[in-house]
């Protein structure tokens, strides 16, 4: 059994030799080709050169698109900031106001940087098409806004400005509905949004209940092939009960500090979890405490299928040691699996 | 109505995000005769620390702490309109986001409840190099620094600014307050960077700064 076919049969429910493991690993592979980080986020062919280098080093149950919210900001106008040690953020939002970012154009999926998203997209789906599965993150619908105005503006017009909130979401959903789209026609095989207005950190139930989710249903239902939602490494379980049934959404992240089996019973047994490494933890155990911190999880929600060990956040620190991902693997591939083949 | 009731009131105001509620208990607190120190300091003040233990404990959000902070904006702007030109009587703040960290939200939050607990805060922004916090520190006489990061690669830029000010000979002048997501989630990072201290959330800023302060005016301090 492969990646593909052991992550797919998961996803269905169907039996799987062992229970598949991800983490995500985007600027960590330029540590393996020794590429700076600039040429790994603009550069599809250093990008795939960096994903070969992390498959054949770990061989996790994925290969990631590239991760980088910093050129969805740009797309829109923003300003990117580089950085030696982790992946591109955005300096400066395109808009200053609500208004300015609803006058901005609204940009194509494969404007500037997004093309190289796009164009890394194609090329790790042809080099591992039905071998190991293609994940792209994107950012959840709820949280995108943040992106054209910044975090601060846009949490205060979600709380103080609901109309204007509205208006923002609706325009930048539909880019975030092009964007997706061109991801799974690129060869995506699985969208995961991270959405971050679900999280306990960020918002209450009630906020994300009534700013958030009927567009978070309506933008999804737009949305090609199999999504999960993220949890952006936050604690979830708040809002996890109200994810089953959302347009094509097949599973969640569980936050770092959400109880699993409390996570479990919040969405009953046929819906997907995967979870919940702390990513700092990554950086700052040990190979054994890292394993055990596995087999924790494991233990907690794999026996009965539809789980995927992952970390919770987003990218794996670059000073983690091989040898704590080699452990994570390791206890995914000791673990014994329901509907194991025989 | 007691204090302790509005005080009461205005913590719900402050947890349900009704920020409109919370300028009427403001405003009916006035109305009632209460002397506007009182109000900050027998209404507002009170629900800020019940506010800080609720964080503490982890039943807030970022967008309820977001809200309350605007909150006890107004409430200062409702009973100190002159509050951006009164001077201060806690002394001076100089705070911004370390080299290389955009999370500007919680930086902003503890700049307004420093505000409000009586600081004359400078807020250097985004990006702020070690030698920028120094130098503004140095030019307004401030004997605290508050710097900020969210994720770790950034947190440990801060170190630049713990071995600028030892390396001036200004560890017993300017102390330096540390704070951000990153470090509740691993507090060891607190002295791994080399902060003088630091605060679970904006709402302890005060108690945080006003502590440095007076390890630097204290009777050890040279």
């Amino acid at each position: 059994m492969n990646s593909y076919q052991r992550v797919m049969n998961t996803l269905s429910g169907r039996p799987v030799d062992r229970v598949p493991a991800f983490a995500i690993l985007g600027a960590y592979g330029a540590n393996l080709t020794g590429c700076d980080l600039r040429t790994l986020y603009s550069d599809a062919g250093a990008y795939l050169q960096a994903q070969q280098a992390l498959q054949s080093s770990f061989g996790f149950d994925l290969v990631l698109a590239p991760f980088d919210f910093s050129a969805i900001a740009e797309a829109f106008g923003g300003e990117t900031v580089w950085s030696g040690l982790q992946t591109p953020n955005m300096r400066r939002p395109a808009a200053p106001t609500v208004a300015r970012a609803l006058d901005l154009r609204l940009p194509g999926p494969g404007d500037g940087r997004l093309s190289f998203i796009l164009e890394a997209t194609r090329a790790l789906a042809q080099l591992y098409q039905e071998r190991v599965p293609v994940i792209a993150v994107l950012p959840g619908p709820g949280i995108l806004p943040s992106l054209l105005v910044g975090l601060d503006l846009w949490m205060e017009t979600v709380l103080f400005e609901p109309g204007a909130a509205r208006n923002l979401l609706s325009y930048s959903g539909d880019f975030l509905v092009a964007l997706g789209n061109a991801l799974v026609e690129a060869g995506a095989d699985c969208l995961v949004f991270t959405e971050g207005m679900a999280c306990a950190e960020i918002a209450p139930r009630a906020l994300f209940v009534d700013a958030v989710l009927p567009h978070l249903r309506e933008i999804l239902a737009r949305i090609d092939g199999p999504k999960i939602i993220s949890s952006t490494g936050g604690s979830i379980n708040q809002t996890l009960d109200l994810l089953p049934g959302i347009p094509g959404v097949v599973g969640a992240v569980a936050g770092s500090r959400d109880d699993l089996v409390e996570s479990r019973r919040l969405v009953g047994p046929h819906f997907n979890l995967l979870g919940n490494l702390d990513n700092l933890a990554f950086a700052s155990v040990g190979a054994e405490e890292m394993q055990q911190m596995s087999l924790d999880c494991l233990q907690a929600a794999a026996h009965g299928g539809h789980f995927i060990l992952a970390n919770s956040g987003g990218d794996i620190p670059q000073a983690t040691p091989a040898e704590n991902l080699l452990a994570m693997h390791g206890a995914a591939v000791r673990y014994p699996a329901t509907g194991r083949l025989q | 109505m007691s204090p302790a009731d509005l005080c009461q009131q205005l913590l719900n105001a402050m947890i349900n995000a009704d920020r409109a509620g919370a300028a009427d208990i403001v405003s009916e607190a006035l109305a009632c005769g209460f002397a506007p120190a009182q109000v900050i300091s027998d209404i507002l003040d009170p629900a800020i620390i019940r506010l800080g233990k609720m964080w503490e404990e982890e039943t807030m959000s970022l967008a309820q702490n977001f809200v309350a902070s605007k909150i006890a904006e107004d409430t200062l702007i409702s009973c100190l309109p002159d509050l951006g030109t009164k001077e201060s009587h806690k002394g001076k703040a100089v705070i911004g986001n370390i080299e290389d960290d955009f999370h500007s939200l919680g930086r902003r939050t503890m700049g307004l409840f420093l505000k409000a607990a009586g600081w004359d805060v400078i807020d250097l922004g985004n990006d702020v190099p070690a030698e920028q916090f120094l130098e503004k520190a140095l030019e307004v006489g401030a004997s605290v620094i508050g710097a900020s990061a969210m994720m770790q690669t950034t947190a440990l830029n801060i170190r630049k600014l713990r071995e600028l000010i030892d390396r001036e000979g200004l560890q017993n002048h300017l102390k330096l307050a540390v704070g951000g997501a990153v470090f509740n989630w691993r507090p060891e990072l607190v002295s791994e960077v080399g902060g003088d201290g630091t605060a679970r959330n904006a709402i302890g800023a005060d108690e945080l700064f006003t502590r440095l302060q007076a390890e630097v005016k204290g009777p050890g301090a040279p």
